[in-house]
């Protein structure tokens, strides 16, 4: 399957040289008010949005940078407008 | 073999209120109908499906059905599901072609070797018919195979399990449409769900582009798509990571491969089809996808893991290929549960690539779950709260992060 991605320091490369992150989450929760629920939904919870997501890539064959993309995942591509309806950023 | 077929099963209008709606017309979701119907005498429900019957995983798996999984939990499933084909068969009255050819799983090592231990001696404690057999014996069971020091990973020998085999997958879908159709089942293909209500936390309503459903309970069976739907429509994520699975068929043959031949270490699996195709699969591209698009390079990883255990195939021509979309956990074992905590949601989804083999049984007791209310035991160690008690299975050595290939 063809991906393309545009890593911030490389510019546009094969998608297969980069590994997905996982979603955009938001920041790591504090452990200090840490509840099962909101760890579990950290940890292992997707939206799976099927359209635009807002995730990690790192660049392992490449300058090894960590960044975020906006990726239509019914298209697999990237994509210039941001997940519209993402969480706001904060986390828990 | 004159005049026009007739249709297997109804296509009534829309009501504006059913007893259960199902989401997801595939083998999962129709299952789960024709038991409510048969075994339950729930007939008033609706099966929504967005595009056509077994359109899904259901239409595009590899057929393989086995019972040899790792966990107690686990294993007594799929053993009623294998159980189940050759009842449902007389049950249906429709031939769903079980071809019980039995599967044979290699080892390429002495340890992967003694881990297949462990697994034969779970699966035979569940009174599963599985057993570890040495190179000399794998090589009985499939002459095509090359157990000299040639490959790069020498077979060592493997677990052949003689109830496994394949089942025909569209003949299931047609069977249990009909089925359910037949006891009053009504089945809405072209329609879609765009959202669920929910009232004082309970399952109210099921909104479609077809029109408004009332119903008390809501079953989840919508494959691929039952994470992006309950997270969209219920706000209620689920551990499950969308992958596309791709597999393909040669040219067919006369008959020369008699069973189903594995292997995790070339990451192939390979059976021969009724029609003499070999059918061969297993790679996913690493990163969530709606898409059911198919890769080169696993093409060709695929021809050289099939030559390099059996090197007679080669110059054989891949026919087609395909993909379909599999709900991952990560822990390799489904999500099955229901009221927890709105009343009257029921999810059936996180199957992977196992769905095939287990969509009956997991019809079977999501049915009962949905009829009584309660939860069969046999389904409650599968409860979407395991992942918030750390109480994942073992259906994986390790724990699966998909996102993880470094």
């Amino acid at each position: 399957m063809s991906l393309n991605i545009t890593c911030p320091i490389c510019g546009v490369r094969n998608g297969y040289e980069f590994r997905y992150g996982g979603e955009d989450r938001g920041p790591r929760p504090h452990e200090s008010t840490l509840t099962p629920e909101a760890w579990c939904r950290y940890v292992h919870l997707n939206r799976s949005v099927a359209g635009v997501q807002r995730e990690w890539w790192v660049h392992r064959e490449g300058c090894g940078l960590w960044f975020r993309i906006d990726r239509d995942t019914r298209r697999n591509m990237q994509v210039r407008e941001p997940a519209s309806d993402r969480r706001e950023e904060g986390g828990e | 073999m004159f005049g026009r077929s007739k249709r297997l099963w109804k296509a009534p209008n829309l009501q504006s209120s059913y007893d259960a709606v199902i989401i997801g017309g595939g083998l999962h979701g129709l299952a789960a109908a024709y038991f409510l119907a048969s075994r339950h005498g729930m007939s008033s429900v609706a099966v929504i499906e967005k595009r056509y019957v077994g359109f899904g995983g259901s239409g595009r798996n590899t057929a393989i059905v086995r019972a040899n999984q790792r966990t107690q939990e686990n294993l007594p499933l799929y053993k009623e599901a294998l159980d189940l084909w050759p009842v449902l068969t007389r049950e249906l009255d429709f031939n769903l072609m079980f071809h019980k050819c039995g599967n044979l799983n290699l080892a390429h090592s002495e340890a992967a070797l003694k881990a297949m231990r462990i697994q034969v001696a779970s699966a035979q404690y569940h009174g599963i018919d599985i057993h570890l057999v040495d190179a000399v014996e794998c090589k009985r069971l499939v002459p095509l195979l090359d157990i000299s020091d040639r490959p790069r990973y020498p077979i060592a020998g493997g677990m052949f399990h003689p109830p496994g085999g394949i089942v025909r997958h569209d003949a299931v879908v047609w069977g249990l449409a009909r089925g359910a159709s037949k006891l009053g089942v009504h089945i809405h293909q072209g329609t879609e769900v765009t959202g669920i209500e929910v009232r004082e936390g309970r399952i109210a309503s099921v909104q479609t582009d077809k029109g408004k459903i009332h119903t008390p309970r809501v079953l989840n069976a919508a494959g691929g798509y039952s994470a992006d739907l309950s997270s969209r429509f219920m706000d209620f994520p689920l551990p499950i990571s969308v992958l596309t699975i791709q597999a393909m068929v040669t040219q067919p043959l006369k008959p020369l491969l008699d069973h189903v031949v594995s292997s995790g270490a070339y990451h192939v699996y390979a059976n021969q089809t009724l029609k003499g195709e070999i059918a061969t699969g297993a790679h996913m591209d690493p990163w969530p996808n709606y898409t059911t698009g198919t890769s080169a390079r696993y093409i060709k990883h695929q021809a050289e893991a099939v030559t390099e255990l059996m090197p007679c195939l080669k110059g054989l021509k891949f026919m087609r290929t395909w993909a379909g979309l599999a709900d991952m956990t990560p822990d390799m074992a489904p999500i099955l549960d229901g009221n927890d905590p709105v009343q009257g949601y029921y999810v059936n989804c996180g199957w992977g690539y196992f769905g095939f083999k287990s969509s009956t049984v997991a019809g079977k007791y999501m049915a009962e779950f949905m009829a009584t209310g309660e939860c069969p035991p046999i389904l409650e160690p599968f409860g979407l709260r395991r992942f918030e008690r750390h109480r994942l299975m073992g259906e994986t050595a390790a724990l699966m992060e998909y996102s993880a290939n470094n």
